[in-house]
Formats: structure tokens, C-alpha cells, sequence
């Protein structure tokens, strides 16, 4: 087959549009940080006080039982294989600071987003999409209210704050699944193995693992805000987004992760 | 009279496709102005500009003197505060109960008081007949019943210029002549100007002062009600009518079918 230069036209657009994407993202972030950190000293009303409590509320309330579940499992499964491998050296004993580490510089943070991406993130998306194709965006910006204070800032600033608060409970989470194991089933010392958990653990660890939250909510809480607020074609339009917005979200997860763990990892040797 | 709003040789293309033409208006105080027109017609994308919601690609238009289609955002805002708006679907707020969606303006844009805010929002609530609807949520209330708190909302800030988007699109005739009624009500009671656009001809005749008749992105005919009923424009006698006109078909289907099949016109 010969490929004509015709061929790569789709695959230019899709890079293109990609790049648009990227673009107009970039603008509702500076439009956030312009709302959170300049619109108020121009004396503009910035936050809706009620509106940024309920979103605590909701975040907070929606997906608190899911991370509980999850990241107590995280925290049992890594404690068994890490035990499964340590137990050939003779090292059951470090279970505890094997899955305290991994859960505060790593799991932790990255399970909690997900689960958020998924769980509020989706549920951002849908919400904003379905006012945007319900008029109700419109309507708001004829009545002379900007979306963006009125939308964007309670939802992004309650995922800035709700994402790092659960991370730091997934971290404990994670440390009591594992201690389920290594005391009921490695038969360890529950107080030697609390003592092995939090000794291995140093103030980096917390640090960055709570740092890497805080970069996550911000791209979550963007993603979803973004593909909530450019839903076209009606009711279709908003699952296609809502999709779209878990997917980039998990993506873009995943890619930060591994840019900021290189990131510490050389910064703070 | 004093013109309320000023449309000047507006035109919008989207992509290579004109949708307005030259469009010039005038309201003035007191007037209620039904702009009448087909689908793809152009109306929605003029209602659109005239609220400030898109950029025409030529042209001016002034409400209460201010162009807004050139202001920037936050004159735009300003100039949002004095008009109102009634969308299609009524887009009250799914999250907010009746009477905070009636209030929301009065919150955002006013220092009032709570206490003042709510006997607000229950005197526009009266106007448009839904005393005591203050604590329903939007999905309790029928369509009608929407459309009236979306009303409500419209003139909370007792705006001096209203547009009403098809005020009786997805109403049973009576219920739609109901809010037919509360336009011209309203527009009395409270001397405001009302713009509407609608493609509903028993309501269109019923509440114009005058009216205008967009026929692929130009005005086709302008004037009294009377005047329109016996233009001789024929595309406005169709419409008034409801008749097909023969050539629509025709003209299209030949090359839109080829198009549609083969990427191409000329495909003999």
C-alpha cells in the first residue's frame, strides 16, 4: 500500500484539535487562578461560601466509603506480596515499612485520585455538561453572572481541598490494611509492626505523597470542570464527555505521577 | 419614544454558511416586537447576538445605548443587568428551589437583605401566579409552571427590556396562551418592552405590536400584525399558512442526495 500524503491528514487533525484542547484548557486555569487570585483584590465576589460547603460535602460524602475500601484492599495486598517476597530473606519483619512508604510516597496518592477522577470528577462533568446543554450556562451569563466564579471556583477549590484531606486518610488506611495482615495472617507483633510502619516513614515521604495530591485535584478538578462546561450535542454529548473526562483524567494522573516521582526523586535525594 | 434597541446591519457567517444578512431594527419603549421565521431561519443565532451571547461578524447593536456586541465582558455584565431573558427550556436551576432561583439575581446582582429578597421573589412569584411555589424544586413543576418561575427570574431585577426565546415551544395550547397572556400582562403592568421570537403564528398575532419576518437571514417583512397577515411577500404567506412550498424539495434533493452518497455533485 502506498501512503499518500492525503493519509496523514486525519492523524494532523487529531493532533491539532488535541493541541486546541490543551489550549483552551490552559485558559480555564489561568480564568480559575485570575478569579482565586486577583478578581478579589479588584473587590469582585470570587466565592460562593455555600456553594464551595456543599461541594466539601458532596466530595467528601460521595467517596469516602470507596476510599476507605480500596485503600485498606491496597494496603492488605501489598502487605501479603511483600511478604511473600521478603519472607525469603527472612525479612517478614519490614512488611510495615515496605507498605507505609509505598502507600504515603506512592499508592496513596495515585488510588485516591483515581477514585476520585471517577467518582466526582465523572459526576462534575455530567452536571456541568447537562446545565451547559440544558441553557442553564446561558442563562447564567445573561443574567450577568460569570460561570466561572459561580461554577468552576466552588467545584475546583473543594477538590484542591478534599483530594489531599482523603490521601492523607488513604495513607492511614493503607498502613491499617496492612497491619490486618501481618497480624492476622503473617502471625506479626501488632505493636512491632505499627512501631516498623511509622519508623520507616519520614516527613518527605508524607510531604510528597500529599504534594502530589494537591497537582492531581488540580488537574482532575480541571479536566472535568473543562469537559463539563464544552459538552455539545445534547444528552449524547454528556456521556460522551463525562467518558472523555474520566479517561484524560486517569491519563493525565498517571503521566503527572510518574514526571513528579522523577521530579522528588532528584529534588529531594 | 425612546429606542430600547437598535440592531445595525448585523451580519453573522457560520463558516462559509451566512446565516444573517444585513439585519436592521429598531425597538422602541413600551413595544412588544415578535421576530417570526422558519427554522434555519436565522432567529435563535439573532436572539444569540442581541443578548450578547455570540460576536456578529459585522455590525452594531445598541440595547439601552450601549453596543454590546463590541463591550467587554464586564460592561456586558452591566448591561445584562437591565434586560432579561426567558430561554426556551426555562433553564431554572435543577440544584436551587423555586424561590432561590427567582432570587439568585437579586443575590448576586443587589446588597438587599434577605428578608427583602424574599418578599421580592414572592411579589414576582404572584405576578406570574405561582404564590406559595417558593420551596419546590424545579423537577416538581410542570413545563408550564416552569416557565412562568423562569419568568419570575427574568424580571426579578425589574429589567426594562425582556426577550422571550419561544415562550410557548413544548406547551398544550392553553397553557401556552397563558404565558402568551402574562406577556402582555406583564408588558403592561410593568411598561416593559418585550422582544419575542417564536415560529407559533396564533401566538405571534396575539401579543405583537409588530413584527418581523426573517426568511434565510433577511427581513422579509416588518410591520403591524395586519400588515403582515396581508403582505404580499410570498414566502410570509406560505409561512403564515403553513403551506410547503414545492421548490424546497426539489431544489435540494437532487444535489444534497448525491452529496450525501458520494462525497460529490457531479457525480454524472
Amino acid at each position: 500500500m502506498i501512503l499518500k500524503p492525503q493519509s496523514f491528514e486525519p492523524l494532523g487533525k487529531k493532533v491539532i484539535l488535541a493541541f486546541e484542547e490543551l489550549g483552551r484548557m490552559s485558559l480555564l486555569a489561568q480564568d480559575f487562578f485570575y478569579w482565586i487570585g486577583i478578581a478579589p483584590l479588584q473587590g469582585k465576589r470570587a466565592l460562593r461560601r455555600s456553594s464551595f460547603a456543599d461541594q466539601l460535602l458532596f466530595m467528601g460524602n460521595e467517596s469516602l466509603t470507596i476510599v476507605f475500601l480500596v485503600t485498606v484492599s491496597v494496603g492488605a495486598v501489598l502487605a501479603l506480596q511483600a511478604a511473600y517476597q521478603l519472607n525469603q530473606f527472612g525479612a517478614a519483619m519490614y512488611t510495615g515499612a515496605l507498605v507505609s512508604v509505598s502507600m504515603a510516597r506512592e499508592l496513596g496518592p495515585l488510588v485516591t485520585a483515581i477514585i476520585i477522577a471517577g467518582r466526582v470528577g465523572a459526576s462534575i462533568t455530567a452536571e456541568l455538561g447537562t446545565m451547559k446543554v440544558s441553557e442553564e450556562v446561558d442563562a447564567l451569563i445573561t443574567m450577568g453572572i460569570p460561570p466561572i466564579p459561580f461554577l468552576v471556583v466552588p467545584r475546583m477549590l473543594a477538590m484542591l481541598v478534599m483530594l489531599p484531606v482523603l490521601t492523607v486518610l488513604s495513607f492511614a488506611l493503607g498502613i491499617f490494611g496492612g497491619y490486618l495482615i501481618g497480624v492476622f495472617a503473617l502471625g506479626l507483633d501488632g505493636i512491632s509492626y505499627l512501631k516498623e510502619s511509622f519508623d520507616a516513614l519520614v516527613t518527605k515521604d508524607i510531604l510528597t505523597g500529599t504534594a502530589k495530591s494537591f497537582i492531581f485535584a488540580l488537574l482532575v478538578g480541571l479536566i472535568a470542570t473543562y469537559k463539563g462546561l464544552h459538552v455539545k450535542g445534547g444528552a449524547e454529548g454528556v456521556g460522551r464527555s463525562t467518558t472523555e473526562s474520566v479517561v484524560y483524567s486517569i491519563i493525565a494522573i498517571i503521566i503527572s505521577d510518574a514526571i513528579l516521582t522523577a521530579v522528588f526523586f532528584y529534588a529531594f535525594p | 419614544m425612546k429606542t430600547v434597541l437598535e440592531v445595525q446591519n448585523v451580519h453573522k457567517w457560520f463558516g462559509t454558511r451566512r446565516i444573517l444578512n444585513g439585519i436592521n431594527l429598531q425597538v422602541r419603549e413600551g413595544e412588544t416586537l415578535v421576530i417570526m421565521g422558519g427554522s434555519g431561519g436565522g432567529k435563535s443565532t439573532l436572539l444569540r447576538i442581541l443578548i450578547g451571547l455570540l460576536r456578529p461578524d459585522q455590525g452594531q447593536v445598541f440595547i439601552l445605548g450601549k453596543d454590546i456586541a463590541q463591550a467587554r465582558d464586564e460592561e456586558k455584565d452591566e448591561v445584562r443587568k437591565k434586560f432579561g431573558m426567558l430561554f426556551q427550556g426555562s433553564a431554572l436551576f435543577n440544584s436551587l428551589s423555586v424561590g432561590e432561583n427567582v432570587a439568585l439575581p437579586l443575590r448576586e446582582h443587589t446588597n438587599l437583605d434577605y428578608e427583602i429578597i424574599r418578599i421580592i421573589v414572592k411579589v414576582k412569584l404572584e405576578l406570574v401566579g405561582l404564590t406559595g411555589f417558593e420551596n419546590h424544586r424545579p423537577y416538581e413543576i410542570s413545563g408550564g409552571m416552569k416557565k412562568r418561575v423562569a419568568l419570575a427570574r427574568a424580571i426579578a431585577l425589574d429589567p426594562t427590556l425582556v426577550f422571550y426565546d419561544e415562550p410557548g415551544a413544548g406547551l398544550d395550547p392553553i397553557t401556552a396562551s397563558v404565558i402568551d397572556q402574562l406577556i402582555l400582562d406583564l408588558t403592561r403592568k410593568l411598561k416593559m418592552t418585550s422582544v419575542v421570537v417564536t415560529h407559533e403564528m396564533t401566538s405571534a398575532f396575539r401579543i405583537a405590536d409588530r413584527m418581523i419576518v426573517l426568511h434565510k437571514g433577511e427581513i422579509v417583512a416588518s410591520g403591524p400584525p395586519d400588515e403582515i397577515k396581508h403582505s404580499k411577500h410570498p414566502y410570509v404567506q406560505q409561512f403564515i399558512h403553513g403551506e410547503i412550498d414545492d421548490n424546497v424539495l426539489s431544489q435540494e434533493s437532487r444535489s444534497k442526495y448525491l452529496q450525501s452518497i458520494f462525497g460529490t455533485e457531479d457525480y454524472d
